[in-house]
């Protein structure tokens, strides 16, 4: 296949048919199946690309920048293109699935559009170098995700409303960064800016604004208040894409702006700086994912959590030690955190739909009647989450750790075996409740009679991504030349 | 620039920073939205001074039009008690907290602004105008260089519609608190105004400041005043209709022509020379269209009936 339609496909695929969907919604969930489906084989074509010719860019409409758009190929957008991909196709087989046990009709008109927006906008996120064209982008995502929040009804109107302040104060300082660097520079595209950009104060003020930004959009330690309301009470499909995917792009926009344009300003207090929200994101975070009752929060807290390690990318990398390995890390995590995570939701879905609520202590055990194939989903995603070996969550913080001690950084070292040690915490509550309450009964009410039974899709599509996830650990070595070969650093 | 055009400049500027204070701190919504609104056509009027005529277009056309319309829409379906306890926003406690931080992150800003170089892109805009089909650089900028900019924008106000429709029925007609007695006469006389000034500003855009952005806002602003004044609206959420085609217009033929290129072997959304004026012409038409009927979609607060007589849900 044509390269150049391969790449347009990516971006132009989900939204045509979000079109479509929304046109004509009898054919939603062909729409969205049918994407997926289709952006598997595109993908691969162009991750054969990459591993034969490297890195490359396309111009957009045959301009180059400054006057056009750049879209950038390379091993962080190819992973976090095929990231979205699985996931979001698994939520939507898990959703079509589900689609059989709900009556609300409004909600089945305007899901699939909804969905396909959202995914075609992290399509396009993935790929653009262009800051402008990116704040485009974050506010299609945005959109699409505050109203696929607001979809549960109830509750989720309110954190759907959080969001959004949140997001559009987010994406109003990113904005102001952005035009700050316009302005100095006359440049949109990340490559051209990493040329010109020096240290200056305009630079500085832009990287700071473009900063709070974008930890706001991802919820990093401390403006994370929104995220598990929102994460928490959105119906499961929509939680598993939000969590695996959609904060990861506000901290993909991180990783692309310092250690591109504001590179040179990165070593020093900005990656301590960075470093430590990363660190007390994975604290606070597991430590109040091991305070919730309900198994959404838990696993909503999980992902402030989780994102924290991520962030210590920045410190391990401007030491300068192996700063490769904590590239693959990172990369790695994204992608083992963001399986996992789908994983995990979809399967709290299935636990849910089955007894009625997902309280820790009302759900049931594994062995009541079909709910074992969600069970082994949540071990397996609890396993990678964790970081138990084989799994793509070890190889990920094993290489963090490798970074970690090769730069003799003992604190960022010591905050992922600690934070490793909360997660298993957490998670194992998670295994170790249900079965309590068969046996020890608290004030709450068990579970009443046997569990609903559910459509085996959408435990299977819970599990597939659990494997994903621990997949990604049996063939590390292979990725990690592949990350290499896709020019790893941005 | 002389004595007077500084004045007048002077004026402007002081009016823009009243009526903003205006619409945070007016003693109610109502005042707070028209001073808004007043704030829009102000800013529209900058726009101009700094010679910047399609800005200052759709500034007049969203920012004041249908952004006002929109709030007043809002505020006419806000529970009148639940608007009134808002109407105390500021405190003493946060007063004295967000005066000194906004004023201080307006004084860097300003001074930022002050020492930027702003060397723009007008001279590379410029240097290509040749080629891209059309002479006004703001839509060679707009439909060409940066068209998939526009595709996600058009998309976007789609998703808008989407989202919004997605919350829950239209709640129109409501009754109207603000319709006066010449409202249907005056929206009945100046409708094919509106129309007339759209089709003008949409042929307009190749060559001189105007386009699908501005010709889509005041044709949707007609339709909004013409529903103020108590026509019955036509559009319906009909899923076998043409009209969430006719709403999905735009986006489907931009995405059309970006992929229909490709099969002369030039890549996503690289016009050949030769046609480039045309398409550019048939996008504009399309995508006008629809943002018309979007901002319109938008004005209806809802999912609009799949028949309005029956008032059939979609």
């Amino acid at each position: 296949m044509n390269i150049t339609l391969a790449t347009a496909l990516v971006a132009g695929l989900p939204l045509t048919a979000a079109a479509v969907a929304f046109a004509h919604p009898r054919v939603g969930r062909m729409a969205a199946l049918g994407t997926g489906l289709l952006l598997l084989p595109v993908l691969a074509v162009l991750v054969l690309e990459a591993l034969r010719t490297g890195p490359w860019r396309h111009n957009l409409g045959g301009w180059t920048a400054p006057l056009g758009i750049g879209w950038q190929v390379d091993a962080l957008a190819l992973t976090l293109l095929a990231l979205t991909t699985l996931v979001a196709l698994a939520a939507a087989v898990y959703r079509v699935a589900e689609g059989r046990l709900t009556r609300d009709s409004r909600y089945r008109r305007y899901f699939w559009p909804l969905w396909l927006f959202l995914w075609g906008g992290l399509n396009a996120l993935f790929l653009s170098a262009d800051l402008f064209n990116l704040y485009v982008i974050l506010e299609m995502v945005s959109l699409a995700a505050v109203a696929l929040i607001a979809a549960a009804g109830g509750p989720a109107l309110a954190a759907a409303w959080r969001y959004f302040l949140a997001t559009l104060l987010g994406s109003t300082l990113y904005l102001l960064g952005v035009a700050l660097l316009y302005g100095q520079y006359g440049a949109l595209d990340v490559s051209l800016l990493s040329g010109r950009a020096e240290e200056e104060l305009v630079t500085l003020a832009a990287a700071v604004m473009i900063t709070l930004g974008l930890l706001l959009k991802g919820a990093i330690f401390p403006l994370h208040f929104w995220l598990p309301p929102a994460h928490g009470r959105a119906h499961a499909a929509v939680s598993a894409v939000l969590s695996a995917v959609v904060v990861t792009a506000a901290f993909y926009l991180l990783l692309r702006l310092w250690f591109g344009p504001f590179a040179g300003m990165l070593p020093g207090l900005p990656a301590q700086l960075l470093g430590l929200l990363g660190a007390a994101a994975v604290l606070w975070g597991g430590v109040l994912a091991l305070l919730q009752r309900h198994l959404k929060m838990v696993i909503a807290y999980s992902t402030v959590s989780q994102l924290g390690f991520a962030l210590l990318v920045f410190p391990l990398a401007a030491a300068d030690a192996l700063p490769d390995q904590a590239h693959a890390g990172m990369l790695m995590l994204l992608l083992a955190h963001g399986l996992a995570k789908g994983s995990l939701f979809l399967a709290a879905g299935c636990l849910a739909w089955q007894w009625g609520s997902d309280h820790l202590r009302r759900i049931g055990p594994p062995m009541a009647g079909g709910s074992l194939p969600a069970w082994i989903a949540i071990a397996l995603a609890a396993a990678s989450l964790v970081g138990l070996p084989p799994s793509g969550g070890f190889v990920a913080k094993w290489w963090l750790l490798e970074s970690a001690l090769a730069a003799r950084a003992w604190p960022w070292a010591a905050v992922i075996v600690l934070g490793t040690f909360i997660t298993a915490g957490y998670l194992w509550r998670i295994l170790r409740d249900p079965l309590r309450a068969t046996s020890v009964d608290s004030a709450v009410v068990p579970a009443q009679g046997p569990p609903l039974p559910i459509p085996l899709a959408m435990p299977w599509a819970a599990l597939l991504l659990a494997l994903a996830a621990i997949a990604s650990g049996l063939f590390a070595t292979a990725l990690r030349s592949a990350f290499a070969a896709g020019g790893l650093a941005g | 620039m002389g004595a007077p055009g500084l004045a007048f400049d002077g004026i402007l500027g002081a009016a823009l920073l009243w009526t903003a204070w205006q619409a945070i701190h007016a003693a109610g919504l109502f005042r707070a939205v028209v001073s808004f609104m007043v704030f829009g056509l102000l800013m529209a009027l900058a726009w101009v001074r700094l010679e910047a005529p399609d800005i200052a277009l759709a500034e007049a056309a969203i920012g004041a039009g249908i952004t006002g319309a929109l709030l007043l829409s809002a505020l006419g379906r806000l529970d009148w008690e639940a608007g009134r306890a808002t109407d105390e926003c500021l405190r003493g406690r946060d007063r004295a907290f967000w005066v000194p931080t906004g004023l201080l992150l307006l004084a860097g800003l300003g001074g930022a602004a002050w020492l930027l170089p702003a060397p723009g892109l007008g001279e590379p805009v410029a240097a290509e105008l040749g080629r891209s089909g059309v002479e006004n650089p703001v839509t060679a900028v707009l439909l060409n260089f940066r068209a998939w900019d526009t595709l996600l924008e058009i998309a976007i106000l789609l998703l808008g519609v989407v989202a919004l429709w997605s919350l829950g029925p239209t709640p129109w007609p409501s009754s109207p608190e603000l319709v006066s007695p010449a409202l249907p006469m005056l929206g009945r006389v100046l409708f094919p105004a509106f129309v007339l000034v759209s089709a003008y500003l949409l042929w307009r855009g190749s060559h001189a400041p105007g386009g699908a952005f501005p010709a889509g806002a005041v044709m949707g602003a007609g339709g909004v005043l013409m529903l103020m004044a108590g026509a019955r609206p036509w559009l319906s959420g009909d899923v076998h209709g043409p009209w969430r085609w006719a709403l999905a217009l735009g986006m489907v033929a931009m995405l059309g022509v970006a992929f229909a290129v490709m099969t002369g072997g030039h890549g996503f959304f690289e016009y050949p020379v030769e046609l480039a004026g045309r398409l550019i012409l048939l996008l504009e038409l399309a995508a006008g269209l629809s943002i018309a009927l979007l901002l319109f979609a938008l004005y209806l607060g809802g999912e609009p009936p799949a028949d309005w007589e029956t008032r059939r849900p979609a």
